[in-house]
């Protein structure tokens, strides 16, 4: 709990102007980060210290999103703020239009000072509709969907086997997962990684 | 119920961006991806019909309807969120056999779908499935 209150407060420093660096944030590994979060919100509850939507506006390190229910958010992007773009990045490569969902802790002003961001991020799962070079053609809740494979990048799990960039093992009709990066405002994505069934 | 070890994925629900824009507020017509929300697979006989654990050999998953509390544990790292159920889901038998494991920790086959609100509390979302177990206390 000290560990969760210690970093609560240097987020909250480094959201309202304090020197905090990324090291100050990143002693901990991304799993115990989670772990270290404290939540009281009630089991069905909205979480005030989440947000999603779209960017309509960046302004310095502000991040100006419309939720998709029109609520609107003022995220704060920290030097200890993690990014995650198709896969861990910087500020500088996020969008006005793109997506997000954002987890920090929300200040007093109602300003969210985020922890972690994740941008254009898709978990969707669908049916193998044909395989091209480099590209999946996903049924999707009866939509298309354009699955790229970046190389270099895009990994595959067969069935729970360790991840692998070899996509051949992939077939036409069978069930998959596909965690990955919207391209806003098209039915295109790119692969992080794609989950197969057996 | 006793506590049950399987796979933690998320999905999205309610109004949102992009190809989740058509998900809709799930079973229950409850789900919203910002809420402490998940899908269980034993809501209903028709949800049971699609989600098949049983071809997984899954017993002792209990039929429980919307709003019923269920906490899930991140087998990574001990972190535990609770949340209602709002949908019917994950499609277990489409994965029968799937194991994740972090070290020595493992679970095997799906057995609950978290919204990101949720999830992102144990979990950073970029992992995209977690070992897990699931409880009522």
């Amino acid at each position: 709990m000290d560990q969760t209150l210690d970093r609560r407060r240097l987020l909250a420093t480094a959201a309202l102007g304090g020197v905090v660096g990324a090291t100050a944030l990143g002693s901990l590994a991304p799993e115990a980060a989670f772990a270290a979060e404290a939540t009281a919100v009630a089991p069905g509850a909205p979480d005030p210290n989440f947000a999603e939507g779209r960017i309509s506006k960046i302004s310095g390190s502000m991040l100006l999103v419309t939720g998709s229910d029109t609520v609107l958010h003022s995220i704060r992007i920290t030097d200890g703020t993690s990014i995650w773009k198709l896969h861990p990045t910087t500020f500088d490569r996020v969008a006005v239009g793109d997506g997000l969902y954002a987890r920090g802790v929300r200040l007093p002003d109602g300003t969210l000072a985020a922890d972690s961001v994740w941008v254009n991020i898709v978990n969707l799962h669908g049916h193998v509709a044909a395989v091209g070079r480099n590209v999946l053609h996903l049924d999707h809740k009866g939509q298309r969907i354009l699955a790229h494979v970046v190389p270099g990048r895009s990994a595959a799990v067969y069935n729970g086997t360790p991840a692998v960039s070899d996509m051949s093992l992939l077939r036409v009709g069978r069930h998959v997962q596909v965690l990955g990066a919207w391209h806003p405002d098209t039915n295109e994505i790119d692969i992080a990684t794609v989950y197969a069934a057996a | 119920m006793a506590a049950l070890r399987g796979e933690v994925s998320w999905f999205c629900c309610g109004t949102a961006w992009g190809p989740c824009g058509s998900a809709g507020g799930g079973a229950c017509g409850t789900c919203r991806s910002g809420n402490y929300q998940h899908a269980w697979p034993n809501t209903s006989d028709a949800c049971l019909a699609i989600t098949r654990p049983h071809a997984c050999g899954i017993t002792g998953m209990s039929r429980r309807g919307c709003g019923f509390r269920h906490y899930t544990t991140n087998l990574c790292n001990g972190a535990r969120i609770g949340t209602t159920i709002a949908d019917c889901g994950p499609q277990t038998d489409l994965f029968c056999g799937e194991r994740t494991c972090c070290g020595s920790a493992c679970g095997s086959n799906r057995i609950i779908d978290l919204t990101p609100a949720a999830y992102s509390v144990i979990a950073s979302l970029s992992t995209g499935l977690r070992p897990c177990s699931v409880d009522t206390v």
